[in-house]
């Protein structure tokens, strides 16, 4: 028997998954435009043209998925909304979690204030993912339309494009270990599939956010 | 083979448009439809098949008119911001001067399109292929004028080595200056200097062209700034979730966790 509460409903997985799997899509059928270095990674999906009308198809749906995922009255986008406005809301509290993202990230612990729904480390990373998503869907509908716009904007769309890919793809890696190869940190994994996380685990790292909302979801399995 | 020029006179042009057609005749591009832009302005804009074209802007003054003709081509930059944009090393400089794309090479993404301050290279989305102008290197490299050169009845297009070409700009711009102080060479002061140098009758601004051309601040920023720094993010990244799992395994956290799911189990919240 395990004790779980409740952390993500199903439209805060779903655009998760939509985020993640079509940014390494993205990733992946973007870098062989990046350098002729990377050029070769473009020939697992067939060579540079075909990476490169995949790299559109998948932009749309990237782009207008996750816009879907935050409209309407559904506890989804509601949970959507809700993950903004927390992570816009960066305290006291917050910072003394961050402060520590060095020890913790490497097997250490520092006791840290009770934190809300999202701790200052998942505040930190989400805030770099929404403005790198912001600026990279921008400059890449920019660059896709590059005949037709602006001669300055196109020219900048170019840098900030590619700064947000590489700066993502460094968050990434640094999310993929925190999620699935941190020993503590990675018993969240499951509340990302199953949407349910161990109530310990609850506790110990959102306390706030245990007490005022996740125990009442708390069940057995 | 040395650095070639050619020198373009436009006080000399007549806007007979010999020039764009002898490209398309000896670079075997098809003919497009043309429409009338603006006085006697057939061609718009580069386009992947139309190298070269003769632009006409009409300049009224004390109810005179003033033809300002030019004809526009790749400028072959000595240091070329397509090049240094080009996203497959398919941009290259020739010992003669000229600025070419190895077709091959080229997967027509375009970057090289905004990042040139005139806008010339264009791309063929159907074949997916950037050209422009090539300064009919074929016929250069065996000793020949370009076709436009070759053709230009009024003597307007002149081409030569550069230094020898440099000269006869030099002595025409003194020769226009005694009665046009508005004479001015377009060409030699920008981009690492361009292969094709200008003899304007008026101001750069008045033909349309930028008066001081730049490689722009961003493809610099873009390739010798994000891209080094995105990659050490990317390494340094790597390297420290390596160094996580193995401090981790150091210090027995791998082996707590077991322990720590089994309690948390019995446990369940507080």
């Amino acid at each position: 028997m395990a004790k779980v509460v409740y952390r993500f409903s199903k439209g805060e997985r779903f655009v998760h998954w939509l985020h993640g799997v079509s940014f390494l899509l993205l990733l992946f059928t973007g870098l062989g435009v990046l350098t002729v270095a990377l050029q070769p990674l473009s020939n697992i999906f067939g060579g540079i043209q075909v990476s490169r009308n995949i790299h559109r198809v998948v932009a749309v749906i990237f782009t207008i998925g996750i816009i879907i995922g935050f409209v309407g009255k559904g506890e989804g986008a509601r949970q959507m909304r809700r993950w903004v406005r927390d992570v816009l809301n960066f305290g006291k509290d917050d910072f003394a979690h961050a402060k520590n993202f060095a020890i913790e990230f490497f097997g250490g612990h520092k006791p840290f204030p009770p934190q809300g729904k999202f701790n200052g480390g998942e505040k930190l990373n989400s805030m770099f993912t929404i403005l790198g998503t912001i600026c990279i869907a921008i400059s890449g509908y920019i660059m896709w339309f590059a005949p037709s716009m602006p001669q300055f904007l196109v020219q900048w769309a170019y840098p900030i494009h590619s700064a947000c890919a590489l700066f993502m793809a460094a968050l990434l890696i640094a999310h993929f270990y925190l999620g699935v190869l941190h020993p503590d940190s990675n018993q969240a994994l499951k509340g990302i599939f199953t949407g349910w996380v161990p109530a310990k685990f609850a506790y110990e790292h959102y306390e706030k956010w245990y007490q005022e909302e996740a125990e009442q979801t708390l069940k057995e399995v | 083979m040395a650095r070639k020029m050619v020198f373009i006179d436009t006080s000399l042009c007549t806007g007979c448009k010999a020039c764009s057609v002898a490209c398309k005749a000896w670079n075997d591009l098809p003919a497009e439809k043309t429409k009338r832009i603006v006085s006697y302005q057939t061609q718009a804009d580069f386009t992947p098949t139309t190298w070269t074209y003769v632009q006409f802007r009409e300049n009224y003054k004390n109810e005179k008119m003033q033809f300002n003709m030019i004809k526009l081509q790749c400028f072959h930059c000595a240091d070329p911001a397509c090049m240094k944009a080009c996203s497959s090393d398919a941009i290259y400089k020739t010992e003669t001067g000229y600025t070419l794309i190895d077709q091959d090479k080229c997967i027509g993404c375009g970057y090289c399109t905004k990042n040139c301050p005139w806008e010339v290279p264009k791309t063929d989305s159907k074949i997916n292929k950037t050209s422009k102008c090539t300064g009919c290197i074929d016929r250069v490299e065996a000793g020949m004028k370009p076709a436009c050169v070759q053709t230009c009845q009024p003597g307007a297009l002149q081409f030569g080595d550069y230094d020898e070409m440099m000269a006869v700009a030099q002595a025409r711009l003194a020769e226009l200056k005694l009665s046009n102080h508005k004479a001015n060479l377009y060409g030699d002061q920008f981009m690492g200097s361009t292969t094709y140098l200008y003899l304007l009758e008026d101001t750069p601004y008045s033909y349309g062209l930028h008066p001081n051309p730049v490689s722009p601040i961003s493809l610099t920023i873009w390739k010798d700034l994000v891209h080094p720094l995105g990659g050490i993010a990317i390494g340094a990244s790597a390297v420290a979730i390596a160094g996580g799992v193995v401090a981790n395994f150091v210090m027995g956290n791998y082996a707590k966790r077991a322990k720590k799911i089994a309690e948390s189990h019995n446990e369940g919240g507080k």
